[in-house]
């Protein structure tokens, strides 16, 4: 089981899929049809609509408009007789509707379009992940690489406490952390505060692996002329011990971004993390609680669509370097 | 061994203290306190009765020593919300739990390891099919299978959409029927993502072995192939997924916080979240104790089943 | 080198196919079957109800939270009852009555040969005692305000056993109507504590079943917390059906505890409940409606609700006035300004789907006795309710969007609600954005429900959005919400004397409203008030929803109320035919 060879052919599916969820994601103001936070007042749960390129023959990709016949019977209907086409490149965004809101994946209970609101909340799940990991990546080699360095009581000190918090449940610690707090904050205050949490929680493995690399390297004949000619420990971690675990520094980073990804997503999803309206992936599948409405309405699952599209490129990226993905986040 | 045993016992007791003192102190810092769950009735009277019942109006040093001392003597206190001692109600939890987490396991190990051992001692179609599956299995955190098998089960009706047990507990019969009907869902999203680890795992330490020589050295020596890859090769390969237990165990305590959300399983997981809702303090203690102690379990089970498949261990102890 | 096992693949994958299709038969919903209805002899079996708390107390005196009311409308029994879904009174416990002309006395003539469950006649004793409780000091009954007429707490006396003459310090437009919410406590079981003052801890949730005695239609046999209430036949119970035969026919009722409105549709559709304790939300319309088709679930149209989601300020001067924004908050024109910046015709298709009416005050036309369309409305109107901000010196100076006074204090407020409610999620967020546009920001905060109650009477709140229920359709019947020195007060509590000029006058036109006997004054009074209420909206109204109401289909003889409890409410002459639905 090997992918050393033919590496980047290996790699092509999961760097497409990952592509594929991140560039529209970044691209969200462009990319979605729709602002997140618009209501289409008579769109309520309104399916998704569907793009049309033959009428009769081919045509220019239009949409027919869909129209309301009862809100509480959930009932739409496609209005045949005022097909609409697609307008590009109008008012900053790539594609819209033009007469009538496109809704890619259909809408939410309040009628707003989950296909944006998937674009603009990705950007905040995603940031947050990847903040979070490179936090505590940052804190872990740090940590690491002194206990790796210095050995003796400090070595002891910080190999312990990670070993305890690596064997806490993390699901079970983020909630109560979460859960002491007050309850309701402001969206900015919660992104900060998660990422210090995910970071918390995230050190000690990084820590451990970089503890090892740095206390086997510290015996090399390099550290030892480097000492010799009087480099301070310090210049000594950051400029020649820690890059030599850069391999393994970037392969946890890329690890932990699925994991945290679905502790927010986890968090939102029992009420514990972003403020209800506020759209991220975890506070769009806190919509899918009502299972049987979900049942009738299978466009709110688009965020877990999402999530899994992430956490399989991920995995399927780490894989073809080589390493399964063992990714069992205790 | 003896050794390490004792060694590790102690440090699973210094967690579960920790644990619990940390989740007793965290929740009495926290704004708000259990007495909100009084309601609009209560009087002044009441709420400082109940306060007081609590130890909320003393010190919070004070508060965590009396809580100690009882708990040395497996008295937990008494749940606020529910109005009972704690223990019975988190061991109830627990035990739905580990009913849960434990044919997670078991399902997870025997399917992982057996289709572990499949993919990687042939090659084919087949093999690559369940290693496909596999790596998308993995991606599969049990918070978004649970829900779609849920969206599945309220689609079609083959499963009780949630819950342990459908009706009053007045029947008494019904039990184990009510069981096999509501816990494959749970189960299922639960296991996945592990059991295609534990496949991964053993497949690639399988594979790795079956190159080795003392392998080609026995089908020299005629065993049959079913042999060769059973009572040669597996052996020495576990290792590799036997390391890994003790932490799979731990992520069951995690991921079944989800499952048991998001499928209404009473575990301890959802007795966790409502008790920190409700502030209910020594709830919340017991339920982090008791969660220490399962993953404390797990990861001594992890520990010897290493030291029982890799002598080196038990060496270097 | 490869190897190649002999595993019989294809043994395995047969079994597995077995095994899948197996369980898929076992598994897929049986149809559920023709049901044999016996016109009126369906006797026996189990009606399984969801609650969405557990009862606080068994103590009827003391907990009056929906749970509780439940279970004391099972166990206990009164000496009138309102019929929920007429209206009307009843005798119950008393058989007649008589009033005199001035509508000061009463007399009440019990019904003979009533029994307790553990078999002791139920005598006017019992009565009296009931009362006496109700007024204790030690007890602190929240029925206590119910039980006064003119100021003075109902005078009783008992010149025999099966007789009670009750005295009003003045007449009482409600008349025995406050008699319907005081189930009638055993003096046997009761006394001694009533005389060691502990009345008020006697009957908690922790008594011994056995221990609680009642003249209701069942009997408490079991409670285990955070799951159920279960409640079996009482077979002392008085009533008898028409045709002379014994009530209840139920054999038992469990109450499950379901606190969660998912968790509680799936387990209606899926039949392992029979009914559940509110309405259909709007979004599970669809959904139960499919059940309907399929024959697993019976909906019925309650009409239009007599509660409506209401939004309020705290207006309580001792707790606010050093808060700056109370100079404009408790200005009435603030609160018209938010009026008119709310379109609830929007609201009804928002928030209910359009199964909504658009409504000014707390009277709904779901409540046909007292509602009265006059009342001065608010039209969607963002100039104009940005006009009246300006006149109280709101402005929005700094342009950040929202408005604030000429000394920089903004018009910005927390709004605490329970959290949990989708209707509240839905109404809160419209909320917020309607008010945004006209300048006023609001923060919603979702609060445990037993954290916002906690709030509300302790005042300590910016703004509430919740939906308070209020007991009697008869006006005269929510005085602790009318009176400013009542209870439900709520935007000011219990105040000594009226804060405002139009409370005052709220006062006096309810005092006496209350106590005239004359109807056609009583409605006259009492659209006055509503007419008061709206113009200075001391509390938002924007819509009352059209109220549905699902249950099994083998529940019977279902007498539907928009009140609450819709079904329960009668649940000694239900009945269920058939065992549950098994999936």
């Amino acid at each position: 089981m090997n992918g050393s060879s033919c590496v980047w052919s290996s790699r092509m599916p999961s760097l497409i899929l990952l592509a594929l969820v991140s560039l529209p994601v970044a691209a969200a103001p462009v990319i979605a049809p729709n602002p997140p936070e618009q209501r289409f007042e008579d769109l309520l749960y309104a399916p998704p609509t569907m793009i049309h390129v033959w009428d009769g023959g081919p045509a220019v990709p239009f949409v027919y408009p869909q129209r309301l016949i009862s809100r509480i019977d959930r009932r739409f209907e496609e209005d045949r007789l005022h097909p609409a086409a697609l307008s590009w490149f109008a008012r900053g965004r790539l594609v819209t509707g033009g007469q009538t809101p496109l809704l890619l994946l259909g809408a939410d209970s309040y009628g707003r379009d989950l296909f944006s609101r998937l674009l603009f909340g990705g950007r905040i799940s995603l940031s947050l992940a990847v903040l979070s990991a490179l936090c505590a990546v940052v804190i872990g080699a740090l940590l690491g690489g002194i206990a790796g360095y210095a050995g003796g009581w400090v070595d002891g000190l910080i190999s312990r406490s990670s070993e305890f918090l690596l064997v806490l449940p993390t699901m079970y610690v983020v909630l109560v952390l979460r859960a002491v707090l007050p309850l309701v904050l402001a969206p900015g205050t919660v992104f900060v505060l998660l990422t210090m949490i995910f970071a918390a929680l995230g050190w000690p493995i990084v820590a451990r692996g970089t503890r090892a690399i740095i206390a086997a390297e510290r015996h090399r004949e390099y550290v030892e002329a480097a000492r010799a000619v009087g480099i301070s420990p310090v210049g000594l971690l950051l400029r020649h011990l820690l890059p030599a675990a850069s391999g393994y520094l970037a392969s946890q980073m890329t690890l932990l971004i699925p994991a945290f990804i679905l502790a927010e997503a986890t968090l939102s999803y029992v009420g514990f993390g972003f403020p209800p309206n506020t759209a991220t992936w975890g506070t769009m599948l806190h919509d899918t609680a009502n299972v049987l409405l979900v049942a009738d309405v299978p466009w709110l699952l688009a965020p877990a669509v999402a999530i899994f599209l992430t956490v399989l490129g991920v995995n399927l990226l780490v894989q073809a370097s080589g390493r399964p993905p063992v990714q069992l986040e205790g | 061994m003896s050794r390490f045993l004792v060694q590790r016992l102690f440090f699973c007791a210094v967690l579960i203290v920790i644990v619990a003192s940390s989740a007793l102190l965290l929740t009495r810092l926290a704004p708000g306190d259990l007495t909100t769950g009084l309601g609009s009735q209560a009087t002044a009277r009441e709420v400082s009765d109940a306060r007081a019942r609590f130890g909320l109006d003393r010190p919070i040093m004070v508060q965590w020593a009396a809580w100690a001392a009882r708990a040395v003597r497996l008295d937990f206190g008494e749940s606020f919300r529910y109005q009972q001692p704690v223990a019975p109600l988190v061991l109830q939890a627990a035990a739905n739990s580990a009913i849960l987490a434990g044919a997670a396991l078991f399902v997870a190990t025997f399917a992982g390891v057996g289709l572990g051992i499949f993919t990687g001692s042939r090659r084919g179609v087949m093999p690559a099919i369940v290693r496909a599956v596999s790596v998308a299995a993995v991606s599969m955190p049990p918070l978004l299978t649970s829900l779609a098998l849920l969206f599945l089960a309220a689609r079609t009706g083959w499963f009780p959409v949630g819950g342990m047990s459908s009706s009053d507990a007045g029947q008494q019969g019904q039990q184990w029927n009510e069981l096999a009907a509501h816990l494959p869902l749970p189960v299922l999203a639960l296991a996945l993502p592990i059991a295609a680890t534990f496949e991964r795992l053993q497949s690639a330490a399988i594979s790795e072995q079956i190159h080795q020589p003392f392998v080609t050295a026995a089908a020299a020596r005629g065993v049959p192939p079913a042999r060769l890859v059973l009572r040669h090769a597996w052996p020495v390969s576990v290792k590799s997924v036997a390391a890994i237990y003790g932490v799979a165990a731990g992520s069951l305590l995690s991921g079944s916080f989800a499952v048991e959300f998001v499928t209404a399983w009473p575990g301890l997981g959802r007795l966790m979240y409502d008790a920190l809702q409700a502030r209910d303090l020594y709830l919340v203690a017991g339920c982090a104790a008791v969660g220490g102690a399962v993953v404390s379990l797990g990861m001594l089970l992890g520990d010897v089943l290493l030291a029982l498949s890799d002598p080196r261990v038990r060496e270097m102890e | 080198m490869s190897i190649r096992p002999r595993i019989p693949l294809a043994g395995v994958l047969v079994s597995l196919v077995l095994v899948t299709a197996g369980f898929v038969y076992w598994r897929s919903p049986t149809p559920p079957q023709a049901e044999d209805r016996q016109a009126s002899l369906v006797r026996g079996g189990q009606l399984t109800a969801g609650i969405r708390s557990d009862p606080k107390s068994f103590n009827t005196l003391v907990a009056s939270d929906e749970s509780s009311a439940i279970v004391t409308s099972l166990i206990q029994a009164r000496l009138v009852r309102i019929n929920r879904a007429t209206g009307e009174l009843e005798p119950w416990l008393a058989e007649k009555w008589e009033a005199t002309a001035d509508g000061r006395q009463y007399t009440v003539h019990l019904r003979p040969g009533v029994t307790w469950s553990d078999g002791m006649p139920l005598t006017s004793a019992d009565v009296l005692f009931t009362l006496r409780a109700a007024r204790d000091m030690s007890v602190q009954s929240s029925l206590a305000d119910g039980l006064i007429a003119g100021g003075q707490p109902i005078g009783a006396s008992a010149p025999d056993p099966l007789t009670v003459v009750l005295s009003l310090a003045a007449p009482s437009g409600l008349g025995l109507r406050v008699l319907d919410a005081l189930p009638i406590l055993p003096r046997h079981k009761l006394e001694a504590s009533l005389t060691r003052g502990t009345l008020r801890t006697t009957w908690q949730t922790t008594t011994t079943p056995a221990d609680i005695v009642g003249a209701g239609p069942f009997l408490l046999s079991s409670y285990a917390p955070g799951q159920r209430v279960v409640l079996t036949r009482n077979p002392r119970y008085w009533r008898k059906a028409p045709d002379g035969s014994a009530l209840p026919y139920l054999d038992r009722v469990v109450l499950e505890i379901i606190p969660e409105q998912n968790a509680g549709m799936l387990r209606l559709q899926a039949g392992s409940v029979d009914m559940l304790q509110s309405e259909v939300r709007p979004e599970d319309y669809v959904t139960v409606r499919k059940a309907e088709q399929q024959g697993r679930l019976k909906v019925i149209e309650l009409g239009v609700g007599t509660d409506a989601d209401a939004f309020w300020f705290c207006l309580k001067p001792e707790v606010k006035k050093n808060d700056a924004r109370f100079a404009f908050v408790q200005r009435r024109e603030f609160r018209q300004a938010l009026s008119h910046a709310i379109d609830r015709e929007e609201f009804a298709r928002t928030v209910y789907f359009d199964e909504a009416v658009p409504i000014w005050g707390p009277i709904t036309p779901g409540n046909k006795a007292w509602f009265t369309p006059n009342v001065p409305r608010y039209p969607p109107d963002i100039a104009k309710a940005k006009a009246l901000l300006s006149g109280l010196g709101l402005e929005d100076r700094n342009g950040n969007g929202v408005v604030e006074t000429a000394a920089g204090v903004e018009a910005r407020f927390t709004v605490i609600t329970q959290r949990g409610i989708s209707s509240y999620e839905r109404g809160t967020t419209l909320l917020k954005e309607r008010a945004a546009r006209i300048g006023v920001a609001l923060d919603i905060v979702p609060l445990e429900a037993g954290a916002m109650v906690d709030r509300l009477q302790t005042s300590n709140y910016d703004a509430i959005y919740m939906r308070p229920l209020l007991s009697d359709l008869d006006p005269a019947g929510n005085m602790d919400f009318w009176l400013s020195s009542g209870q439900a007060h709520f935007w000011n509590l219990a105040q000594r004397t009226p804060a405002t000029e139009w409370e005052r006058e709220i006062d006096t036109l309810m005092t006496e409203q209350a106590s005239t006997l004359d109807p056609a004054r009583r409605h006259e009074f009492f659209n006055r008030i509503q007419q008061i209420f709206a113009e200075n909206l001391p509390v938002l109204y924007f819509a009352a929803p059209r109220l549905f109401y699902a249950h099994a289909p083998r529940v019977v003889h279902v007498v539907p109320s928009v009140l609450r409890p819709p079904v329960l409410w009668n649940a000694d002459s239900l009945g269920v035919s058939g065992p549950p639905r098994s999936n």
